[in-house]
């Protein structure tokens, strides 16, 4: 019964290690000993029993060393270096064990052919091979404890999966469980339920797969009902695999495998969540998550090329009248699309595309039609789940589609969006139908190369004959936003058209979920659509009716129309300033700081931010007019510094002896990209510093709070009596960075501020170019941390961490101290994981990353760790735009632990995108 | 019974609430939010908790340990859901809780609160699995945006009013005698005092020695240092207002900052966060998602994080900040400590976590932190309270304070460390079965 085998001695054993020296046997001390399988390979060793860190002896066990055991505690054998050595044990039993160890050892090697070269057959020389005894119910705690041993090691799991896979094990153990329920032999089952727990904790792959088939699934998870740890419950796993019911099969599946697959798969994820759930380690986890992985992909692929299949499931849709018993064949029918689409995000990009290519070849679209029209709002949520899928897919192919839509003068695709969205009473569907038409409409989501091979395929799937040959101006995108703004954005926004003479009092919730998303789309293309949209703005006058909304009694309205301010506000795009100026919108922001004062709420918060980046940013345009106009109710606001500074920021720019009166007119003719970031620099001045230095309160440095928007920490470095100056936070750099040439410069030099934009001190002013210099050399070092387009224009975008993962252009700049700089979005996800679970152990870490710090000499300005605002920050606000949508389904999807070269495909193209 | 008020009880035993009233809820919520600051004041006493994740059995229990809400004025930092196979349940029911009685818990953000962690760790499937579409976690996710990014508590006792220790009445009176207030007490599992000590001894502690067999014996003590002496070594404890203030008394002014994770260096007071809109998602870096996701270290200055997002931070950065901002301590979660608590730089920051068990296996207890309230002119004790105190040790301790000027910062805390909830009151945990399957 026992083993033919022993699997190392790992109990220690204790020992005293010599060594003959000139005849003489020298103690090199006692320890334990340990039979080890180091890389594949055999050894002793010996730890020392006063410094565990410190091993007395470590042998690799080979063929001819001979091995002598002498009297019952003695081993003796002779090192390849020719040294005599012996180990002494305490007691014979340790001996004994070691001794086995090594005779086994040798016993494998000479039984090799090719005895000769241990290495080339190593692993042969490992296979312990494993007997366990046939299970009975009498021995089960034997066999558990066998069982246990041999997991201790990778070696010992090896072989013991072998041997339970060899030996049909598991279908042994399975019979003992009617015994043992008949009986209601409690102790039994739950020796039983841990044996079961350690076969599946040994990740191997055969037999997970193996135990959830027919022949021993049931048998298997009714074992695990019996968990040990929950010794007064029982769980019902067998009755809820058993319930056949839960297989909704819209379409008979007539291959045999296949449908076992998906029942399988079924079972896999049963014990992945439920019977599992508490247990699973990391490694098991991905073993389960790839297992499913992989028979999804079988089973989606199979399906996608059965025509007969197809034909079937997509002409549910097409025959009408339509039985009742059909409806719910119908909806099953689009929730089973929706399942597809869910597996489909884990498929490879061609084979995923194929996959959309036989659907829509099918007549998937008339699927959608229906989906989304349906009066139950589950099949409508399905619906639009499956378009957004496909638009995350391939939005080149869905605009194709539109296009071709358009072109045939049928309602296009969007319009059906529209209206939905404008009468969905399902708060849950309309959230999402927002959603969808962002997708659709995220210019971000063209990708101009793959794009070109995708709208050929797309082409031909649809059969379109409209394809213009290359270069024609008007490209199906083109076609598809100029038919959105000529013609359904009207429709989309025609609710905020519509607020025109009226007041607004009360909103019904529906309207004012209806407001909150249409403003949030608007914001969203304030962004993307730079040109179209501005002029779509202009013409339809949108902008004073979102400000009526500003007036809307329910705050998070107000809150959603002044994030429409906001945006515009962010582009400091001069059409966007004027309209706001000429409608005088900024009246009604002001007037809900001015009610909302001093409470502190979140949308006085929202208020304060939107008029702190109008002064941060120095919006010449937006300042003056708030002055100019609202002097006084600016004045009084005391309860924060902002709207003093604007005042002082507007005398400055009006003071006609102030030596930066000529940049007055370049300043308001900025534009959003480059240049115009410095200009600002000039803002920020000599008095302001002066003010700022001059207040008692030194919380009033100012430093810039808001993301998004460059960073300014402003260092003491210049006038060590500054504020900022005396305050440790102020002296330290913001990140440490090593100390490499360019810094050093740096350190000399003034109060530079990070913040992209610009200011260039009153200090800086002499020094302007030198220090345009070093803001762009430390935007270089800043770059480590993850930009890498931005290099190029690294002196205006000053040095952003963005959630790129740092490229290889910027490795120079690293230089051994500085960690590697983590890719903020995806490491984010990867490393949280670990952060957080190894929380306790990195917090006890004792070695520090620290990394040089030249914040010794005080003051080294990092230029903002946030994106600037402008070309940057606009960049940013993209990504989070379309994070938001499909960031989170790429990350779902790497959370299920598909095939790690996809994985990685994918983190490159997320990374690209970012 | 109210509709809230049923939603609870049914929340209260682990059922999900119809989805419909979810979003009741989250609408409600929604409205009581945005009448929040960025950072809230709350006024001490107030039980402090760190990261729940979705454990709701745990949160149970923390609510068994800590007392019940509303009797108990809660504040929790971040981190709901993700992870633990009940985060609906367990968000929902803070979220309930805060609708009902919004000045009796303060919730703020974490970073699990927001949609793309959440897709990705655990609540985004559990909401599909339990609700069959993704309606829910939209309704939560627009909560999250709304939640507050961090809370000042205000008020807070010097001192706390030392528990009875097990070993008698002596004990008691000795503590009652002795001059020292206690600044710590720790009350380890089972609601056994494990530690005490006086504003004197107080050391950083870290809690390594949360062991009853670290229980001092008090009669053996001197006069004066009638208490635990704290960490050798780290006698200058309580020092958290920066090197500025080491020699001027603390005034009970001094507040307590709480918020998920950690400091920015873009936010050099506290006024600042008031000037962040915090209702987006969390962003990817800026002031608002350091606040989230930074980490103090023992590093000079800043450093990068590898979290990939927010900041590390030294104590020369969090002695700057607590000195700038009259704050006596900072606590935050989002770092699993395996003993519950741990303070670092000179207990100027701590570091609460309230999942006991973390995911169900990483076999740490979890804690909470009390504040009590500044109340040096109060009556000492009341009978009342003695009733208390004589009853099972796991119940909460209404905790008065200990007058007398402070010798130094800090406020009195007491932490409460509590195990996860026993196998047998929560089932076998396991994540909802797909109801159907086509594929």
């Amino acid at each position: 019964m026992a083993l033919v085998v022993p699997n190392p001695p790992t109990q220690p054993r204790r020992v005293k290690v010599y060594e003959l020296r000139n005849n003489d046997w020298f103690d090199r001390g006692t320890g334990y000993c340990t039979g080890q399988v180091l890389n594949d390979e055999p050894h002793i060793q010996v730890k020392s029993e006063e410094e565990e860190d410190r091993l007395l002896l470590e042998t690799r066990i080979v063929k001819d060393d001979g091995y002598q055991k002498q009297q019952e505690t003695l081993i003796v054998w002779t090192e390849p270096n020719g040294t005599d050595m012996a180990l002494s044990f305490q007691e014979p039993e340790g001996c004994a064990a070691i001794w086995d160890f090594v005779s086994h050892v040798q016993n494998r090697i000479m039984s090799l052919s090719s005895a000769d070269d241990i290495l080339s057959d190593d692993n042969e020389a490992l296979l312990y091979s494993v007997k366990l005894p046939k299970p009975e119910l009498s021995i089960l705690a034997n066999i558990e404890n066998m069982m246990h041993t041999l997991t201790i090691n990778a070696a010992g799991r090896d072989s013991l999966a072998k041997f339970i896979i060899n030996d049909d094990y598991i279908p042994k153990l399975v019979p003992l469980l009617d015994t043992a329920e008949d009986m209601e032999m409690l102790p039994e089952l739950f020796s039983l339920c841990r044996i079961m727990k350690i076969i599946i904790l040994l990740n191997d792959s055969t037999i997970i797969e193996y135990i959830v088939t027919d022949e021993v699934v049931m048998g298997v998870v009714g074992i695990l009902e019996y968990d040990p740890d929950f010794p007064t419950h029982k769980a019902n796993h067998r009755k809820y695999l058993s319930d056949d019911t839960r297989f909704k099969e819209v379409v008979t599946i007539d291959n045999p495998d296949i449908k076992k697959k998906i029942h399988q798969t079924y079972r896999l994820q049963y014990l992945k969540d439920v019977v599992l759930a508490r247990i699973l380690d990391d490694p098991t986890f991905s073993v389960l998550n790839s297992l499913i992985f992989f028979n999804q992909v079988d089973i989606v692929q199979h399906l996608q090329t059965n025509g007969v299949f197809l034909k079937a499931l997509f002409e549910l849709f097409s025959s009408d009248p339509l039985p009742p018993e059909d409806k719910q064949r119908r909806k099953h029918g689009v929730q089973f699309l929706q399942q597809c689409s869910a597996i489909a995000k884990n498929l490879q990009g061609p084979s995923r595309s194929q996959l959309y290519a036989n659907f829509i070849q099918h007549g998937l679209f008339n699927v959608i039609d229906y989906a989304l029209q349906n009066d139950d709002p589950a099949t409508r949520i399905a619906g639009t789940e499956i378009l957004v899928c496909m638009i995350d897919n391939d939005p080149l192919m869905m605009r194709n589609f539109i296009f071709k839509q358009i072109q045939e003068k049928t309602k296009p695709l969007t319009d059906t969006l529209i209206e939905l969205l404008l009468s969905e009473q399902d708060m849950g569907v309309k959230s999402q139908v927002a959603d969808a038409i962002k997708v659709l409409l995220d210019p971000n989501q063209v990708q101009p190369l793959e794009g070109i091979a995708k709208m050929s395929e797309m082409m031909n799937v649809v059969g379109n004959a409209t394809r213009r040959p290359p270069g024609a101006e008007e490209g199906p995108a083109e076609v598809f936003f100029t038919s959105f703004y000529d013609k359904s954005a009207k429709k989309l926004f025609k609710p905020l058209s519509d607020l025109e003479g009226r007041t607004i009092e009360s909103l019904s919730p529906h309207e004012s979920a209806l407001y909150t998303h249409l403003l949030e789309l608007l914001c969203f293309f304030v962004r993307h659509h730079l040109f179209r949209n501005k002029y779509f703005i202009l013409s339809e006058n949108i902008a004073p009716r979102v400000a009526q909304l500003l007036t809307a009694s329910e705050k998070f309205v107000q809150l959603a129309a002044l994030k429409f301010f906001r945006a515009c506000v962010q582009l400091n795009d001069e059409f966007y300033n004027r309209q706001l100026i000429k409608n005088k919108l900024l009246e009604p922001i002001l007037n809900i700081v001015i009610e909302t004062m001093p409470k502190d709420n979140l949308l006085n918060s929202a208020c304060l931010e939107f008029f702190e980046f109008i002064k941060r940013e120095g919006i010449k345009l937006l300042i003056n007019h708030l002055v100019e106009q609202y002097r006084e109710k600016l004045a009084e606001i005391t309860y924060v510094d902002t709207f003093s500074s604007l005042i002082i920021k507007y005398d400055q720019i009006h003071d006609t002896t102030a030596p930066f009166s000529a940049d007055e007119e370049a300043g308001s003719r900025s534009t959003v990209n480059g240049g115009k970031r410095w200009e600002g620099l000039k803002d920020l001045d000599a008095a302001e510093e002066e003010y700022f230095n001059g207040s008692d309160d030194e919380d009033e440095v100012e430093y810039s709070t808001v993301e998004n928007s460059g960073k300014r920490i402003k260092t003491g470095g210049k006038t060590p009596a500054s504020a900022a100056g005396s305050s440790p936070a102020g002296g330290k750099s913001l990140v440490d960075y090593p100390d490499d040439d360019e810094d050093v410069v740096m350190d000399t030099t003034a109060d530079v501020n990070g913040e992209a934009s610009k200011d260039i001190s009153s200090a800086g002013d002499e020094a302007g170019g030198i220090e345009n210099l070093n803001i762009a050399s430390r935007a270089n070092s800043v770059d480590v941390n993850g930009e890498d387009a931005a290099a190029s224009s690294a002196a205006t975008s000053a040095g952003n961490v963005t959630p790129t993962p740092s490229s290889g252009t910027d490795d120079h700049v690293m230089t051994g101290s500085l960690p590697p700089t983590p890719d903020r979005l995806s490491e984010k996800r990867r490393r949280e994981e670990e952060a957080e679970d190894d929380g306790m152990e990195r917090l006890l870490r004792s070695t520090k990353k620290r990394s040089p710090s030249m914040s010794k000499k005080g003051s080294v300005v990092v230029p903002g760790v946030t994106p600037a605002a402008g070309a940057a920050g606009k960049k940013i606000s993209i990504n989070f735009a379309s994070k938001g949508e499909n960031g989170k389904k790429k990350e779902k999807e790497r959370e299920k632990e598909k095939e790690k070269e996809k994985e990685k495909t994918e983190k490159e193209t997320e990374n690209g995108e970012e | 019974m109210s509709d809230l008020d049923r939603a609870i009880e049914q929340l209260r035993q682990c059922r999900p609430i119809p989805e419909l009233q979810v979003r009741e809820i989250c609408f409600k919520a929604r409205e009581i939010l945005i009448e929040e600051a960025n950072v809230q004041i709350v006024d001490a006493p107030v039980t402090i908790c760190g990261d729940i994740h979705g454990q709701f059995h745990d949160l149970m229990e923390l609510f068994r340990v800590g007392g019940d809400c509303p009797d108990t004025n809660y504040l929790f930092m971040g981190d709901f859901v993700d992870r633990g196979f009940y985060s609906l349940e367990s968000f929902l029911l803070l979220l309930c809780l805060k609708v009902r009685y919004p000045d009796r818990i303060t919730l703020i953000r974490g970073n699990h609160e927001s949609r793309q962690i959440t897709t990705v760790y655990g609540f985004y499937d559990e909401c599909i699995r339990k609700y069959g579409s993704a309606n829910v976690w939209r309704y939560c996710c627009d909560v999250f945006d709304y939640l507050a990014l961090g809370a000042l508590v205000i008020g807070a006792g010097s001192s706390v009013q030392p528990t009875r220790l097990v070993d008698g009445e002596d004990a008691e009176a000795k503590v009652r005698e002795a001059e020292d207030e206690v600044e710590i007490e720790v009350i380890g599992l089972g609601g056994v005092v494990t530690r005490q000590m006086s504003r004197r001894d107080a050391g950083m502690i870290n809690s390594t020695n949360l062991t009853p067999s670290a229980l001092p014996h008090l009669s053996s003590s001197g006069p004066a240092g009638a208490l635990l002496t704290g960490v050798p070594g780290t006698g200058a404890s309580g020092n958290s207002r920066g090197i500025a203030n080491a020699n001027t008394p603390a005034n009970t002014g001094g507040a307590v900052l709480c918020v998920h994770g950690g400091l920015s260096p873009l936010i050099d007071s506290v006024d600042k966060i008031r000037l962040l809109d915090r209702k987006q998602e969390v962003p990817h870096d800026g002031a608002m998602c350091d606040l989230l996701w930074s980490d103090p270290e023992e590093i000079d200055g800043w450093g990068l994080s590898p979290r990939g997002a927010g900041f590390l931070f030294g104590a020369d950065i969090v002695k700057q900040f607590n000195h700038l901002n009259n704050l006596t301590l900072i606590a935050r979660a989002h770092q699993l400590v395996m003993e519950g608590f741990k303070e670092m730089f000179d207990s100027s920051i701590v570091t609460v976590w309230s999942a006991p068990n973390y995911c169900y296996r990483c076999g740490n207890v979890a804690a909470i932190l009390e504040l009590g309230e500044d109340n040096s002119n109060s009556v000492l004790r009341s009978g009342g309270e003695e009733v208390l105190f004589n009853r099972e040790n796991t119940r909460r301790l209404a905790s008065t304070y200990m007058g007398g000027s402070m010798k130094r910062g800090g406020p009195g805390r007491r932490y409460r460390v509590f195990e996860a909830a026993a196998q047998d009151s929560r089932g076998m945990p396991s994540k909802k079965p797909m109801p159907y399957y086509f594929l």
